[in-house]
């Protein structure tokens, strides 16, 4: 089955996929933001010019892989378009802030319900979106509990 | 004390909230602004200056097809949760500009059925953002609500306690749309939405109007026995730093919000202090959300909510009566009305004449607070 990343805006080309290598086998890719060179403010996805400052030069920052739930909730009921329903249709999902210290990302949340908590540890992976039409899997980033955190 | 550049609220008029089928926005628009004049002893045509909001029920100006071809100066507004008192300020800055003596403040929306609806790039977002399912307001009231509980020690019967008082004071108003008394256990038993947040603490979009007549300095006083003095009224937007919603990213905080800024301003302005409010109006499109907002206009300390609420001091009798009319988790929320509804309520407060229950002791200072999408607030001071 053939897998493509939903926005690869959002990813590091260069991080967990090699030549021939589908996105999600070994390492997910990473999350790649931008920071401001004069105030040091990180945003994601990237863009062009910081929210905070008039000085600053943006320039791509790859985000860390591994934080803590900051803030967590759950999609109970299934969202309207252009929402798009993954395959085997909508089933609750998490979704919440992960604290990564010098930015806080938003993202899906591939925690159980007995085990999210805020400050629960997390580590970005990937969850199947939605399917294009020809089958192909979509992938988005999300967190998932990172049994090697909590030091 | 009578300052000739003041300005005062002198008559008000609403269009019951909830769903009615057999009424347009625009036939609600006309209704309020009718019983405003009518409240005020003012005819259309006294009318000097005007300002109107809808968000998606019609161009506000094209009332004066209703009205009267007057060729009154209306001014349209469309300024999300902010509409209503974005439209007062608008008339209020005419009347101390010297365009008029008297002058009108109409709001009034009908939305349809369920989640309002949203997309990605006109909030400036990538397609996967919706697509993935982030996009939803309910969320992000969840997120925002979740980690205050968890920062300030509330807990979540504190939520269930707001919609309580909501719907019991909406049970006893005659212009609210939810009428029925829930206890704590319905609310927590209703179902489960993005917790904390079950369905009894969230709003519904609903329909309805309110008008304002407002008038300046003597005039006030010839017109109204008890004109009500807006003593201060501010717009603000987002600030860096602040939580708003549809934020695939934060900055790791302190996260401040509009509404400190503008309920500071209002109060720098009354010269007053949140000490000294009798009867107050707070946005809770959500119960999390009025939490947030109790401590965030300076009504109390953070953390300090629970408390508040379980002694029924934001209660009619209490000492900080919020939500006298119900709010928009009894009213509903059309967006466009939501705000003005917020004025009619505390006018009436203040003038001793509620639709509904009446704040006892003849409450003297009102306030009102209202906060949107993506990062707005609205705040004002009413006195007597
Ligand atoms: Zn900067």
């Amino acid at each position: 089955m053939t897998s493509r990343l939903i926005d690869e805006s959002l990813f590091d080309g260069e991080s967990g996929r090699g030549d021939g290598e589908r996105p999600g086998a070994g390492d997910p890719p990473r999350l790649v933001g931008a920071r401001c060179s004069a105030c040091g403010t990180v945003v994601f996805p990237r863009q062009d010019s910081c929210p905070r400052c008039a000085d600053g030069a943006m320039s791509v920052r790859v985000l860390p892989a591994s934080g803590r739930v900051w803030s967590w909730t759950l999609q109970a009921f299934p969202p309207k378009p252009p929402y798009r329903t993954p395959p085997g249709g909508h089933r609750a999902y998490h979704v919440g802030y992960v604290d990564l210290g010098e930015v806080l990302v938003e993202a899906r949340l591939a925690v159980p319900r007995a085990e999210i908590r805020i400050g629960l540890p997390v580590r970005l992976t990937t969850v199947t979106a939605y399917q294009d039409e020809d089958g192909t899997e979509v992938l988005t980033f999300a967190f998932a509990p990172d049994r090697d955190g909590g030091r | 004390m009578r300052r000739t550049d003041d300005v005062y609220v002198v008559g008000c008029g609403m269009h019951p909230f909830g769903r009615d089928e057999s009424v347009t926005g625009m036939d609600m628009a006309e209704r309020a602004v009718r019983g405003a004049l009518a409240d005020a002893g003012v005819a259309w045509e006294d009318v000097g200056y005007a300002s109107g909001g809808s968000d998606v029920s019609g161009k506000p100006d094209t009332l004066v097809g209703r009205l009267g071809l007057t060729g009154v100066p209306f001014v349209n507004v469309q300024n999300g949760c902010a509409t209503g008192a974005s439209t007062v300020l608008t008339v209020a800055n005419a009347l101390r500009a010297g365009e008029a003596s008297i002058g009108l403040a109409v709001g009034f929306d009908k939305h349809e059925r369920g989640a309002f609806h949203v997309s990605a790039s006109r909030y400036g977002l990538g397609d996967w953002y919706a697509e993935t399912g982030m996009m939803l307001t309910t969320q992000f009231f969840a997120l925002k609500t979740r980690r205050y509980l968890y920062e300030h020690g509330i807990s979540e019967r504190a939520l269930a306690m707001v919609a309580v008082r909501a719907f019991r004071n909406g049970s006893n108003h005659p212009l609210a749309w939810r009428r029925k008394p829930l206890t704590e256990q319905e609310v927590l038993d209703s179902a489960e939405v993005s917790p904390p947040l079950t369905q009894y603490m969230f709003c519904s979009p609903g329909q309805g109007a309110a008008a304002l007549v407002l008038a300046l300095g003597d005039r006030a006083f010839d017109l109204c026995e008890r004109p009500v003095r807006l003593a201060s009224l501010a717009l603000r937007t987002r600030r860096f730093g602040s939580f708003e919603v549809f934020s695939p990213w934060l900055p790791p905080g302190p996260h401040r919000s509009p509404s400190v800024d503008a309920a500071e301003a209002v109060f720098r302005t009354a010269g007053l202090r949140p000490a000294d409010v009798q009867v107050a109006q707070l946005q809770d499109t959500d119960s999390g959300s009025e939490l947030i907002h109790l401590a965030e206009t300076g009504l109390c300390g953070h953390g300090e909510q629970e408390e508040l609420l379980a002694c029924g001091d934001t209660d009619p009798a209490g000492r900080i009566p919020v939500n006298t009319d119900g709010g928009c988790l009894a009213g509903g929320e059309p967006v466009g009305a939501s705000g003005l509804r917020q004025f009619h309520e505390v006018v009436r407060q203040l003038q001793g004449r509620a639709p509904g229950v009446q704040v006892p002791g003849a409450p003297r200072v009102g306030f009102t607070h209202v906060y949107g999408a993506p990062g707005i607030s609205a705040c004002s001071v009413l006195t007597v």
